[in-house]
C-alpha cells in the first residue's frame, strides 16, 4: 500500500505491506532508530512517538494507520542541535541510565507537559504510567520532568 | 504477523460489506491496541483487516437531556477530557480513567473496549478461548487460574471479560447499537456479552459482519453512579475486579439499584442479588458490605483464585460508598 | 573548565554518553544494519524434559531458502562454555527444560521466518521432570549428575553443635524467595558475521565480552584471534546479560557461518522472558542459639537454590549467597550448609545481588523473630551482635577497616524518623481496622568484586592511551550497561591525571582492541577496574615524567605538549595495569575460610508500609537507604544506582511473580509480569557515608548490587510490624497475604 507520512516535518512516501508496524516504518524504512521496541505489547512505552500531536505506542499501530498523519520521534525534538528542555532535563538530572526507555520516556514527558505545564510530583508519576524504566527507580526521571517544566515555563 | 489485506472503509455499509460471514475471516481495526498484539502472536490471523477509523458517523460524543451517545470510535482520552461526562456519568468517566496509560487512551476506542478479547494467558498462548490443549484437555482447572473467573465458571469458559466500560454500561442500562448488512439494531448492554461454547464463537452478541456503531446511555439525572476497580498495581495491568453501581435514592434510602461486576466472570455480571440487598436501605458501611457479600454469594473459586472473591466484594462495597458520596 | 585543579571525583558530572541517549543517536544492536543481512530465529522445546524423536519442517514453506542449523552443524564442542560446559548450545537427543533451543533458522524475510519458526515441529517423548527443590533433593528422578546437585558448600566457624544445650533460646525459621526476571527494557540480541577465512565476529547486547569470546572459541574450535566480540550499546543487564548472551552469540554465529551472510538474532519480549535466565529461587532454614541478653551464640543455616536444568553460574551464585548468609554479625559459631540443585526449569542465572538477596532476606527476617523471642527490639538485638573492627565474619575474615554499624543504624533510624513513627503507627493501627501502618528495617553488607580467589584468577588488565592532542582513551572490556561505567571511569582517569573530564573517552568494548578487564559483574567495575584505571593513568603520567617531558606539577598545556612530543618520538603513549591482590588477603577455596571479599559496603535500609486488610495490598510509603560505600565518585549517579536497585527489590518483594506451569513461564509478557511503575514506587531517599577504602579508586567500593539485598526483608519486617503476622516468603502478593491471614 502506498502511504504518506510526515515524520519530524519531512514528508515520506512509502509502499508498505499492511502488516508493517509504525515502529518498523520509522526504524527500518525511514531509518530513525531512536524509537525502540521493548515489549511489543504496548506496555513498556519505549516505542512512544507522537501521532498528530498525541503520544501513542508505535508497536501497536500499523504504518497504514498513520497514512496522512504527522509523526514526531525523538530525533525530531532537538532544534538545530539545541536540545529540547525535556532532553536537557533527562541528561542534566540523570533521568536515564541504560537509555533504552529514554526516547519513549522523553516523548511521553513532552506530551505530559503539553497538557499540564506545571505538574506536581504525583501528576508526573501518573502521567508516565505508560512508560517502564528498570534502571532508575523513576526518582531522577521525575526530577528531569520538573527541571523541564521549570525551564519551559521560564522561557 | 500473518499477511492480510487491508481495507479502508469510509461508511458503515462499506465496512460491513467487507466483513465476512464467518468469524476469523476478517477483523475490525479501530485503535488496534489489543488486536495487533493478538495478530503478532498469531492468536488472531485474519485474511482481511477492515479499518473503520475513517467512518465519520462512528465518531463524536453527544449529550442531551435524554442521555449520552458515544460513537464507537470515541477514544478514552476524549471521554476523559469531557467534563460533562465526568459530572453526569461518573461511573463511565471513572471506568475510562482506569484504562491505563495516556498512549493507550489516545488510541483505544470505546467500541474496541467492548470487543477486546480476554486476557487469559492460555488464550493468548494459542490454546483457544476455552483453553484446551491438543488432546482437548481443559487447561484452566488444573493450571494457573489465579486471574480466572469466580462467577459463571461452571461451563467451559473460565476467562474473565476484560472490558473496562461494560459494568458501567450495564449499571446505567445502556444500549449498544450495532450495524450489519440489514441495518442496525440495539442490544441491551447486559445482553451484549455472551459465553461462547466453542472456539468458533465470540464473547459478544455480534454477527461476524456486524460492527458496534454507538453506545447509547439513558440520562442519569438523579442517579448516583460510580465505578471502582481493584488491581494489583496502580497502573498498567488489568483490574482484578471492578464494580459499577447506579443508585436512585429517596432521601437516604435506596429506591433502586443496578450493580454490575467486571473481570470476575466470562461476561460482566449484573448482580440482582447485590441490588436487592441494598434496596430499601440507607447506604452505610454495613449495607454496602452486605451488598458486596450478596454479589459474591454464589461465587465459586477455582484452585488459585479464592482471593478474587474478596476483591469483588470490596469492589462492590467501595463502588456503592463512592456513588452515595 | 580550563583549570586542572578541579576535583572531578565526587561531583555529579553529566553522563558521558548522555547526549546520544536523549537524542536517540545511541546505537543498540537492533539499530545496526549490515549489507545482505539475514534474520535468525530459535525453535525451542515445548516441554520440560524428554527425548527428541524427530524434527519436522511442516507447512507450505520454501524450506530450501532457509538456513537451518541443528546440533549436527556445530564444528567445535556443543556447549555454551562457562564453568562446567554442561549446557549444550543446541539440544541434541534430549531436552532438559522448556524453551531449550533445538533448531535455528535464518532467512532474509522476517515475516516468513516467523511463520517458519512456528512450522517446525519437534516431536519429543516426555520424560518425568522435576520442578521443586525438594523433589530434586529427594532424587525422585535423577536429572543431573549422580544426585541432582550442582554444588555444595560448607562454611564452619567454631562448632554450632556444642552450643545448643547451653542456649537460653533456640529459634528456628524457614524462608523462601521466588524467581525474578531481570526485565532489562532492551531484549537480548546479537549480530554475527562468520566464515572460515575471517573467523567469527559478533556485535551484541552484553555485559561480558570475554565470556562470549570464550564460549565462541569452544563452539567453533577457533584460535583466539579468530573470534571477535564487540559490545553494542546495551539497554540494561542486571546480570541478565552476563552469561546468556554467549548462547545467543553462538546461535547467531552458527547461522551466519552456514548462511554465509551476516545474521541478526533479536529476541522478542515473550521469548526473552520465557527462555533466558532469572534469579534463583531459594529456601533458607535457620536455627539460631541465643542467650537471654540477645547475644547470638550459634547460627546454623541451610541454604538451597534452584539452579534449573544446567549448572551455568549456580555454583558462584550459591557461593555469594552462602558467604552473605550470616550477615554483618559477629557470632563465634556459624555453620552454613548450602546446595544448588537441578530442576527442569530453564537455568537460573546472574541477577544483581547474585545469591545475597536470597540469604540476606532469610537472615534479616529471622533476626526479627530472634529479637521477638528474646524480648528485645529488633534494633537492639542487632546492636548487640554487630561486627566491629578486629572481629571476624563467618568465613573468619578479620574486619580491618573502620566499621561503625551502630552509628549507621542510629543515623538510618533518625533519617526515617523510625521511633516516632513506630509510636504513631501503633496509635493509628489501634483505631483503624483496615489500614495498618508499619515500619521495618534491614541491616546488611555486600562484598564487592569476585568472591575469594576470583579476582586473582581473573588477572584483569586495563589499558589507557593518550593521543597527540593530549586526550586520553581508556581501554577496558568493562561495559556501560546503564550503571555509569563510562562516566565514573572517565572521572577516575581525569582525577588521576588532573585533566578535564571532556578529555577522557572510552574505547568501545571490542575484544580485538581492549584488554580483558574482567566481566562487568559483581559490583567490581568501580572498585577493581576503577583502581586499575587509576593506576594505569598514573603509569601514563609516570612515563612522561620519566622521559623528562613533564614535572609532577603541570598545566593542561604542558600535558598536551608532553603527549605530542612523546608520541612524535615513540609512536604511541600507552600504559597498562594488571590486577594485584591487596596484601594480607588470604582465601582458602577448600575450607571456604578467609577473606571472602576485599571490601564490603555496609547498609541499613528502612521501609514504611501501609497494608490494606480489605484488599491485602501493601504499599511502600517511604524508603530510606543509607550506606557506607567508601567514597562516592559521582553522587547523583551513585544515588541512581541505589534508587534503581531499591525499585527492583520492591518489585522482588511485592509484585514480581514468575508463574511456572510445568516448567514453562506462564506470564512471559510485560502485560502480566508485574514490575513497578512510577506510580507504584515511593520517593526513595538515598544517603551515603564515606569511609575511604585503601585499595579502591579514591577510596571507592562497589555499590551496584548492594541495594538489591535490603529492601525485601525491610519491607516484610515493616509488614510484620503493621499487622503482627509473620510472612516469610516473597514475592508477597495480596492473595498470599490473604491466605496467611485467614489461615
Amino acid at each position: 500500500m502506498k502511504i504518506n507520512v510526515t515524520i519530524n516535518g519531512q514528508a515520506h512516501e512509502a509502499d508498505v505491506e499492511p502488516r508493517l508496524l509504525l515502529v518498523h516504518l520509522i526504524r527500518d524504512v525511514v531509518g530513525l532508530t531512536g524509537t525502540h521496541v521493548g515489549c511489543e505489547t504496548s506496555i513498556c512505552g519505549a516505542c512512544t512517538v507522537h501521532l498528530n500531536g498525541r503520544a501513542v505506542k508505535s508497536c501497536t499501530v500499523l504504518a497504514v494507520q498513520a497514512n496522512g498523519a504527522e509523526v514526531t520521534t525523538i530525533e525530531g525534538l532537538a532544534n538545530n542541535g539545541q536540545l529540547h528542555a525535556v532532553q536537557e532535563g533527562f541528561w542534566e538530572c540523570h533521568g536515564l541510565q541504560c537509555g533504552y526507555c529514554t526516547p519513549g520516556m522523553i516523548m511521553a514527558s513532552c506530551a505530559l507537559l503539553k497538557d499540564n505545564p506545571n505538574p506536581s510530583e504525583g501528576e508526573i508519576r501518573h502521567g508516565l504510567e505508560g512508560n517502564l524504566c528498570r534502571c532508575t527507580g523513576y526518582q531522577n526521571i521525575v526530577e528531569s520532568v520538573k527541571y523541564a517544566a521549570n525551564k519551559l515555563q521560564g522561557a | 504477523m500473518q499477511k492480510f489485506e487491508y481495507a479502508n472503509a469510509t461508511t458503515i455499509q462499506q465496512a460491513v460489506a467487507l466483513l465476512g460471514n464467518t468469524w476469523g475471516e476478517a477483523e475490525v481495526l479501530a485503535g488496534g491496541t489489543d488486536l495487533l498484539a493478538l495478530m503478532k502472536d498469531y492468536v488472531v490471523a485474519p485474511k482481511r483487516l477492515v479499518n473503520i477509523k475513517d467512518i465519520k458517523e462512528l465518531k463524536g460524543i453527544t449529550m442531551t437531556a435524554n442521555g449520552l451517545r458515544l460513537g464507537s470510535l470515541v477514544t478514552f482520552e476524549e471521554v476523559l477530557d469531557n467534563a460533562a461526562i465526568k459530572r453526569s456519568y461518573p461511573a463511565i468517566w471513572q471506568a475510562v480513567a482506569g484504562v491505563t496509560s495516556p498512549q493507550i487512551r489516545n488510541m483505544g476506542t470505546v467500541g474496541g473496549d467492548l470487543c477486546q478479547r480476554p486476557r487469559c494467558w492460555y488464550y493468548r498462548a494459542g490454546y483457544g478461548i476455552l483453553a484446551k490443549d491438543e488432546n482437548g484437555k481443559a487447561l484452566v482447572p488444573d493450571g494457573d487460574n489465579r486471574y480466572h473467573a469466580i462467577l459463571g465458571n461452571e461451563g467451559e469458559a473460565k476467562y474473565v471479560n476484560p472490558s473496562s466500560l461494560a459494568p458501567a454500561l450495564i449499571s446505567l442500562m445502556a444500549k449498544i447499537k450495532v450495524a450489519g448488512p440489514k441495518g442496525s439494531r440495539e442490544i441491551a448492554a447486559d445482553q451484549f456479552f455472551v459465553t461462547p461454547k466453542s472456539d468458533n464463537e465470540r464473547e459478544y452478541a455480534l454477527a461476524p459482519n456486524e460492527i458496534v456503531t454507538d453506545i447509547l446511555i439513558p440520562s442519569a439525572s438523579g442517579v448516583k453512579t460510580a465505578t471502582y476497580e481493584v488491581r494489583q498495581r496502580e497502573v498498567l495491568d488489568w483490574p482484578l475486579a471492578t464494580a459499577s453501581v447506579a443508585l436512585k435514592l429517596d432521601g437516604k434510602t435506596v429506591k433502586s439499584a443496578k450493580i454490575a461486576l467486571g473481570h470476575v466472570a466470562p461476561v460482566p455480571v449484573d448482580s440482582d442479588a447485590a441490588a436487592k440487598a441494598l434496596v430499601g436501605k440507607a447506604v452505610t458501611e454495613d449495607t454496602a458490605e452486605a451488598a458486596g457479600a450478596a454479589a459474591v454469594a454464589n461465587a465459586r473459586a477455582l484452585s488459585r483464585n479464592a482471593y478474587k472473591i474478596q476483591l469483588a466484594k470490596v469492589a462492590v462495597k467501595r463502588a456503592i460508598l463512592q456513588a452515595a458520596g | 573548565m580550563s583549570t586542572n585543579q578541579t576535583q572531578i571525583v565526587g561531583q555529579s558530572i553529566q553522563r558521558k554518553e548522555g547526549r546520544d541517549k536523549v537524542t536517540g543517536a545511541m546505537r543498540y544492536v537492533d539499530d545496526l544494519l549490515f549489507p545482505e543481512m539475514w534474520f535468525g530465529a530459535t525453535v525451542r522445546s515445548p516441554i520440560a524434559r524428554g527425548r527428541i524423536r524427530s524434527i519436522e519442517f511442516t507447512g507450505n514453506l520454501p524450506w530450501h531458502e532457509f538456513t537451518i542449523v541443528t546440533a549436527k552443524d556445530i564444528s567445535g564442542q556443543n556447549c555454551t562454555a562457562l564453568i562446567l560446559d554442561d549446557q549444550p548450545c543446541l539440544a541434541d537427543k534430549f531436552v532438559n527444560h522448556a524453551e531449550e533451543p533445538v533448531v535455528l533458522l535464518a532467512h532474509p524475510d522476517k515475516y516468513l521466518l516467523e511463520e517458519a519458526r512456528r512450522a517446525v515441529k519437534i516431536d519429543i517423548e516426555p520424560l518425568p521432570a522435576l520442578f521443586t527443590m525438594d523433589d530434586a533433593l529427594n532424587q525422585t528422578e535423577i536429572i543431573w549428575g549422580d544426585d541432582n546437585v550442582f554444588k555444595t558448600f560448607l562454611v564452619e566457624k567454631g562448632n554450632v553443635d556444642d552450643v545448643w544445650a547451653s542456649a537460653d533460646f533456640i529459634v528456628e525459621g524457614e524462608y523462601e524467595t521466588g524467581a525474578q526476571e531481570q526485565l532489562y527494557i532492551e531484549p537480548n540480541g546479537m549480530i554475527a558475521m562468520a566464515n572460515a577465512d575471517d573467523g567469527v565476529t559478533v556485535w551484541g547486547s552484553l555485559q561480558c565480552p570475554y565470556y562470549v569470546h570464550k564460549a565462541l572459541l569452544k563452539l567453533f574450535g577457533l584460535p583466539p584471534d579468530k573470534v571477535r566480540v564487540i559490545q553494542a550499546a546495551t539497554g540494561g543487564g542486571f546480570g541478565g546479560k552476563e552469561e546468556y548472551p554467549s548462547m545467543i552469540a553462538g546461535h547467531a554465529a552458527l547461522l551466519a557461518w552456514k548462511a554465509g551472510k551476516p545474521v541478526k538474532l533479536i529476541y522478542d519480549r515473550a521469548e526473552d522472558m520465557a527462555a533466558t535466565t532469572k534469579r534463583h529461587p531459594s529456601r533458607t532454614r535457620h536455627r539460631t542459639a541465643v542467650n537471654k541478653d540477645g547475644k547470638l551464640l550459634a547460627m546454623d543455616i541451610e541454604f538451597v537454590i534452584d539452579g534449573g536444568a544446567y549448572a551455568t553460574l549456580s555454583s558462584v551464585v550459591l557461593s555469594r549467597g552462602t558467604i552473605h548468609a550470616a550477615g554483618p554479625y559477629a557470632c563465634d559459631n556459624v555453620r552454613v550448609r548450602s546446595k544448588a540443585v537441578a530442576t527442569n526449569h530453564p537455568p537460573h542465572g546472574a541477577f544483581r545481588g547474585f545469591g545475597a538477596p536470597q540469604s540476606i532476606f532469610a537472615l534479616e527476617r529471622h533476626l526479627n523473630k530472634v529479637a521477638a523471642t528474646v524480648g528485645l527490639r529488633p534494633e537492639e538485638l542487632r546492636r548487640r551482635n554487630f561486627l566491629h573492627e578486629g572481629q571476624t565474619t563467618a568465613t573468619g575474615q578479620v574486619i580491618r577497616e573502620k566499621l561503625d554499624l551502630d552509628g549507621l543504624l542510629t543515623r538510618a533510624l533518625e533519617l526515617s524518623d523510625y521511633h516516632a513513627k513506630k509510636e504513631r503507627f501503633a496509635e493509628h493501627n489501634a483505631t483503624n481496622a483496615t489500614q495498618k501502618k508499619g515500619i521495618g528495617f534491614a541491616t546488611f553488607l555486600h562484598g564487592a568484586g569476585f568472591t575469594g580467589s576470583g579476582e586473582r584468577f581473573l588477572e584483569s588488565v586495563v589499558g589507557i592511551e593518550a593521543t597527540a592532542t593530549g586526550n586520553v582513551c581508556i581501554l577496558v572490556a568493562s561495559t556501560e550497561i546503564g550503571q555509569g561505567t563510562n562516566t565514573i571511569l572517565s572521572q577516575i582517569a581525569a582525577e588521576a591525571l588532573r585533566l578535564d573530564y571532556e578529555m577522557i573517552e572510552l574505547a568501545q568494548p571490542d575484544t580485538a582492541n581492549v584488554p580483558n578487564s574482567g566481566p562487568t559483574v559483581a559490583s567490581r567495575t568501580c572498585m577493581i577496574v576503577g583502581k586499575l584505571v587509576e593506576s594505569a593513568a598514573l603509569g601514563l603520567k609516570q612515563t612522561l615524567v620519566q622521559s623528562g617531558l613533564l614535572t609532577d606539577d603541570y598545566s593542561l598545556d604542558e600535558w598536551r605538549q608532553a603527549c605530542a612530543i612523546y608520541i612524535a618520538e615513540h609512536g604511541a603513549l600507552k600504559s597498562f595495569s594488571k590486577y594485584e591482590a591487596p596484601p594480607n588477603i588470604f582465601w582458602n577455596d577448600e575450607t571456604y575460610q578467609g577473606d571472602a571479599y576485599g571490601a564490603y559496603a555496609w547498609a541499613v535500609y528502612v521501609a514504611e508500609v501501609t497494608v490494606n486488610l480489605v484488599t491485602y495490598e501493601t504499599r511502600v510509603d517511604d524508603f530510606v537507604a543509607l550506606q557506607e560505600v567508601g567514597k562516592v565518585i559521582n553522587p547523583v549517579l551513585a544515588a541512581g544506582q541505589i534508587e534503581g536497585g531499591v525499585a527492583q527489590a520492591i518489585g522482588y518483594a511485592l509484585y514480581e511473580n514468575v508463574v511456572w506451569d510445568n516448567g514453562t513461564m506462564r506470564n512471559n509478557q510485560m502485560t502480566n509480569y508485574i514490575m513497578p511503575t512510577s506510580e507504584d514506587l515511593p520517593p526513595i531517599r538515598v544517603f551515603f557515608e564515606e569511609n575511604p577504602y585503601t585499595y579502591g579508586p579514591s577510596g571507592a567500593k562497589g555499590i551496584g548490587e548492594l541495594p538489591m539485598d535490603g529492601p525485601a526483608p525491610a519491607i516484610l519486617n515493616a509488614i510484620e510490624s503493621a499487622i503482627g503476622v509473620r510472612v516469610n516468603c516473597i514475592p508477597l502478593l495480596p492473595e498470599t497475604l490473604m491466605k496467611v491471614m485467614n489461615a
